[in-house]
């Protein structure tokens, strides 16, 4: 039986900003994809020509296998090529005249009606034109960036920028640090660590765990969901391995998470964003054991004086005792006692994955550097005392960012991708993603400016954190047009309800939208452009980080594209058309192009040659990566032919590329071993080279901050968040602290709408047969509440609320509500205090930003009440939402929006 | 030779994949003539079950992935001939079990046939449907069902009898009460525990290295063991029975408990033991 027509090799997974990590191999038949799979390796490779990795510890090997390992997510993505919620031909808003009235108060409530490409690319154009006469260019608000598809000539996220780079100085939606928010603006002060901020010395640490850590911690965020969307599941046949060869694993977060739930032998169910109060109390009980490293403390670490005083009361009259620590983080202080002297006497290891409420919170930088103080008592970097990261191995292309082997090969097809590159020097105007609507709605002027420190991008150094910033920049508009690729901001940001109201303001003029699917803040596009899927794109694709081998792929279409749409890139040519810049913008990117090179304005055999022979693949030495310094460039020896990597027309025949393993990686020493054993001849990259519990570069720049303090402490409340505690007076009227990961069933605001997904467990169904986000209760709390199973809650603070589907369980402590982020909008009531029936929990988040000089993001544990609801009494007062049509299996169907055909 | 699948619940992680995957074979597909289109919902060929335990914070999650178990003496395949029909659901050569999307049309007597509850009815096409062992895969060349393939884990496995024969001692099937030969086999399925917390109330320290004795009601098994670094004790895999707890630490009252499992896991309230004075 045929089984298939033909073959074709795509990343799956939504890392984006062109690089990726999860190689699939995608069947098709009849124009249709069949199915998507693993890749498998050793159909071409021997183990041994790849130089497999493996890791032997106690008895047991480990082998990172020939295969790579797609998640639930990937193995489902077919689905959203034929979603329900696929737009299909370019749209403009009804109500929304660009001669005329422009009804910025309907966004979101309007209908939709069908245009032509041609007339949607002449909106566009003459909407920057007028942008440029009325305002300046500055006007123009990109928002390009956040984890979609990665593609390299399909640009995914930025592809604007591109085109705006050519047309004039324009105001860019800042990327910020978004699932290490605590680690960038805390930890990096104390260690460095540039630029993630959190233990950036991954080397060989999964080794290291492996063969001399006693007890390994899963702290906070859960390792394998946050894996799932980003670089596959390797991550979780570590964990077993570790199981295996009998390393307890203990977890440590609010919720019995899911990597948990497969590994762990025992759970300290601590409340969200108490961590530091955790953390603390076993400071304490080290302290007053004397159960810690007084000589590495005194070789490895500055300012130490200044947490001791800290936990010993003598700055606050708090002495922050286990008994105390319990009375915040809600764990006993038998345990806490019990937890520090396990501790002291084994090698512990703590593993993250990223995300959680651990890092996402309000002041997220005081555990995220109490973290380094407890790692540093007990001698961090002695083998088997490490901070050991399960994900983000390579980015930027930074081969010790990976706890796992790495290959000596760094290959980027960075010369033709076609998204946003960030270019830190050259950014001027540009908004951190947590300020937008603020940005909007305040009243700022060039006189009066919102400001800020850094420029928030997640690549840079702590030093960026030093300037001041504002909106608007001097000689800049405020924004009045926004072009974005990225509509999720309501489900992903901080106070997504503030923003709904942002982008009814009049003060924006016009909103472009590119996307594949009619979701989240499409609703709110004046002009919508219908995008491909990269399952239906041409493309020369690269995956870095899953730890199995990297990959370079020949990512042909697996089936046609879906109605009108185009691929990003293709989308921005078509506006770069009307404008008449076109061949500037190709010439940009690939020199000279001919017509008979382009298919639909794009040069594709011609791009795909010119990324893979310009990749650093086939050249040893030739190196192309973006991030290379200049003199790292010049000191380069001369390029030398590798022979196994096949040239371009035998690597577009092969479909595949495997990079062998590094045969050099096991010599390399692991994580912070060569600090540890000796500091001055391997400093770290902090001011003294040395850990700063009090960080004196802190203290100079911000010498008035009362909440990032120079040393880390428990901040109970402060000027940023007054009242966000249990313990502090709002506590009482919202007794629930939230937690909101990144989500099981999706990434993030990717994937809402796939029927498999969602009955997997995505979705709880009410008595409407509405497909409502699961909200976990534990049952203590839910007997109080006489909240059941199934019954529809409403989660809510002053900001508004969201429903969701109780689902009591025992996997969340008490006092704590679980809602997992990114479902998709479905608004009842727009704006702050609105209510949202989908779920999406981002909406009700503060605005309010990790403190009064870092504008992270504050997206879990904060403050909600539950209460259980009647669907159908909801129904009753709100039927226009309530009677939105929805199938059960995809949820919320879109096509109504569009009310008219052409 | 027969085929058989191997399923080791402590290597599952729950992720799901298996069942994902088979909805991406079969959802959207005709594999006429092994299997029809599966529904987009409600369908599970495969279904990764997870079945939480215990109480906060001694929580066990297992996850168990269950399908058609690809019977020997097959309860479908009887019902079938029952119906006269007896070509609507047929074994192949290599033991799988397949339903015959034409011949079985409109048989709805299948899904009640089955004991485990994995045929299900396709109400568009009026036709019960299940796992095939994606026996069109496996004609085409592949090694393995979609599911397998999909594991990241090798905690789903799948091939010829002979292969596992050092296994499968150790291994059960789901209900073996029910004698169908069932071809799914399961390693380290879970049973019950019984877990908690000593500690001393007067000094709130936990209790480390405390004695703990479980013995079953009837007396005739025992285990012990010893509180670890958290006061914990916790013993898994024991049978569903009653049970009497011992705790007896140097310097403290001995203390007995009773607790049933019969019908779920036992957590303990944290267990507060009295100094001797």
């Amino acid at each position: 039986m045929k089984t298939k027509d033909s073959t074709t090799y795509k990343i799956v997974d939504w890392m984006g900003f062109g690089v990726g990590s999860i190689a699939t191999a995608v069947d098709s038949t009849d124009g249709s994809v069949t199915r998507i799979r693993p890749l498998h390796f050793d159909d071409r490779h021997t183990p041994e020509e790849l130089n497999e990795w493996k890791v032997e510890a106690r008895g047991h090997t480990f082998k990172v296998g020939m295969r790579s390992y797609p998640s639930m997510l990937s193995y489902a993505y077919k689905k959203r090529v034929d979603s329900p919620n696929r737009i299909p031909y370019p749209l403009r808003r009804v109500d929304w005249d660009p001669q005329g009235e422009r009804n910025p108060q309907n966004r979101g409530k309007s209908g939709y009606v069908r245009i032509n490409w041609d007339e949607a690319a002449q909106i566009v154009a003459d909407e920057i034109a007028r942008m440029k006469d009325t305002y300046g260019t500055t006007a123009i608000f990109t928002q390009a960036d956040g984890h979609g598809e990665p593609k390299t000539i399909g640009g995914g996220h930025g592809c604007m920028t591109r085109l705006m780079d050519i047309v004039g100085p324009y105001t860019q939606q800042a990327r910020q640090p978004d699932s290490w928010e605590g680690w960038y603006w805390g930890a990096k002060h104390m260690w460095g660590m540039e630029p993630v901020g959190r233990n950036a010395n991954q080397t060989n640490l999964f080794k290291d765990v492996s063969e001399n850590a006693d007890t390994v911690l899963l702290w906070g965020c859960d390792p394998e969901t946050t894996n799932e969307g980003v670089a596959g599941l390797l991550p979780c046949r570590m964990l077993n391995f570790w199981n295996e060869i009998g390393i307890p694993l203990i977890a440590i977060a609010p919720d019995f998470n899911y990597a948990a739930a497969a590994h762990a032998d025992k759970w300290f169910p601590v409340l969200p964003n108490t961590d530091a109060a955790l953390q603390l109390g076993i400071i304490h009980v080290w302290l007053t054991e004397g159960t810690y490293d007084r000589e590495y403390i005194d070789t490895h670490t500055v300012g130490f004086d200044w947490l001791v005083s800290h936990v010993m009361g003598h700055e606050d009259g708090i002495e922050k005792t286990p008994a105390w620590a319990a009375s915040k983080c809600g764990i006993p202080a038998r345990r806490i006692k019990a937890l520090a002297r396990h501790w002291a006497r084994h090698n512990v290891s703590i593993c993250h994955g990223e995300g959680g409420s651990m890092i996402r919170s309000a002041y997220a930088h005081e555990p995220a550097r109490l973290e380094v103080c407890l790692l540093a008592m007990q001698a961090l970097g002695h083998p088997g005392r490490n901070v050991i990261h399960m994900q983000s191995w390579n980015l930027y292309f930074m081969s010790h960012l990976s706890a796992v082997p790495t290959s000596d090969v760094v290959f980027s097809f960075a010369a033709s991708f076609t998204g946003h590159y960030v270019n830190a020097a050259t950014m001027n105007n540009f908004i951190p993603q947590t300020l937008v609507p603020d940005a909007i709605l305040g009243n700022y002027t060039e006189e009066n400016p919102l400001t800020w420190y850094g420029k928030v991008i997640c690549s840079l150094p702590r030093q960026d954190q030093y300037t001041q910033y504002s909106y608007p920049a001097p000689g800049a508009s405020r924004i009045h047009m926004i072009w974005t690729d990225t509509p999720c901001w309501e489900t992903c940001w901080n106070g997504g309800f503030k923003m709904q109201d942002a982008l009814r303001s009049p003060e924006i003029e016009c909103v472009v939208v590119q996307h594949p699917w009619f979701e989240n803040d499409v609703n709110f596009g004046d002009v919508i452009l219908p995008i491909s899927t990269k399952l239906e794109q041409d493309d020369i694709e690269q995956g870095l980080m899953s730890g199995s081998y990297d990959v370079a792929l020949n990512a042909l279409p697996a089936c046609e594209p879906y109605g009108e749409s185009l691929s990003d890139f293709e989308a921005v040519m078509k506006v770069a058309e009307k404008m008449g810049l076109a061949d500037a913008l190709l010439t940009s990117i690939w020199g000279d192009c001919s017509d008979a090179e382009k298919i639909n304005g794009v040069p594709y055999e011609k791009a795909k040659r010119f990324a893979y022979e310009t990749s650093g693949l086939m050249y040893e030495g030739a190196s192309m990566n973006p991030f290379a310094a200049p003199e790292e460039i010049a000191d380069a020896p001369e390029p030398t032919r590798r022979a196994w990597v096949p040239d371009y027309d035998e690597f577009a025949e092969d479909g595949w590329l495997a990079v062998p393993f590094s045969n050099s990686c096991e010599e390399r020493s692991a994580g912070l071993y060569d600090f540890w054993r000796d500091p001055e001849a391997h400093p770290l990259m902090s001011d003294t080279g040395k850990i700063e519990i009090y960080a004196n570069a802190l203290a100079e720049h911000w010498p008035d901050d009362t909440e990032r303090k120079p040393y880390p402490r428990w901040i109970e409340q402060g000027e940023t968040h007054p009242d966000e505690r249990l313990t502090t007076p709002r506590g009482e009227e919202y007794p629930f602290l939230m937690v909101s990961n990144h989500p099981h069933y999706r990434e993030h605001a990717n994937m809402d709408d796939i029927p498999w997904l969602r009955e997997a467990g995505g979705k709880v169904i009410g008595p409407d047969g509405y497909g409502y986000e699961p909200a976990w209760i534990n049952p203590v709390d839910a007997a109080k509440l006489g909240i059941e199973s199934g019954d529809i809650v409403r989660i809510y603070n002053e900001r508004g609320g969201v429903l969701g589907g109780a689902v009591v369980t025992n996997r969340i402590c008490e006092h704590a509500v679980l809602q997992d982020h990114g479902a998709r909008v479905d608004t009842v009531v727009a704006g702050v205090g609105g209510l949202d029936r989908g779920g999406a929990n981002n909406l009700i988040a503060p605005s309010a930003t990790t403190s009064k000089n870092c504008v992270g993001e504050v997206t879990s544990g904060f403050l909600v009440n539950v209460e259980k609801v009647d669907v159908f009494e909801l129904a009753k007062q709100y039927p226009e939402a309530f009677g939105r049509p929805f199938d059960e299996a995809y949820g919320l169907i879109a096509n109504p929006h569009i009310i008219e055909e052409a | 030779m027969r085929k058989i699948f191997l399923v080791d619940i402590n290597k599952c992680i729950g992720c799901r994949s298996c069942q994902v995957a088979c909805k991406d074979e079969h959802c959207d597909n005709d594999w006429s003539p092994i299997a029809k289109p599966q529904p987009q919902t409600g369908h599970f060929w495969l279904e990764l079950t997870e079945n939480e335990r215990g109480r906060t914070p001694y929580v066990r999650v297992d996850h168990m992935p269950k399908l058609c178990n690809h019977c020997a003496d097959a309860p479908c395949m009887a019902a079938a001939a029952a119906a006269g029909k007896s070509d609507a659901v047929y074994r192949r050569d290599d033991g799988l079990v397949v339903v015959d999307p034409e011949k079985a049309q409109g048989m709805r007597t299948l899904v009640d046939a089955c004991p485990y509850g994995e045929i299900f009815w396709n109400e568009s096409l009026e036709l019960p449907q299940k796992c095939t062992g994606c026996a069109h895969l496996l004609d085409d060349g592949w090694s393995v069902p979609r599911c397998v393939d999909a594991c990241p884990a090798d905690a789903l496995r799948f091939g010829d009898e002979s292969e596992f024969a050092g296994e499968l001692a150790a291994a059960e099937t789901l209900q073996p009460e029910l004698g169908t030969g069932a071809a799914v086999y399961y390693l380290n399925m879970p049973k019950r525990f019984v877990a908690g917390e000593v500690y001393d109330p007067e000094e709130d320290e936990v209790v480390i290295g405390a004695d703990v004795v479980l013995r079953n009601v009837a007396g005739n098994t025992a285990r012990t063991l010893k509180t670890d670094d958290f006061g914990d004790f916790w013993f898994d895999q024991i049978p569903a029975d009653v049970y009497s707890v011992d705790i007896k630490a140097y310097g403290f009252e001995p203390v007995s408990l009773s607790t049933d499992t019969t019908t779920a896991d036992a957590v303990l309230d944290s267990v507060a033991l009295r100094k001797i004075q």
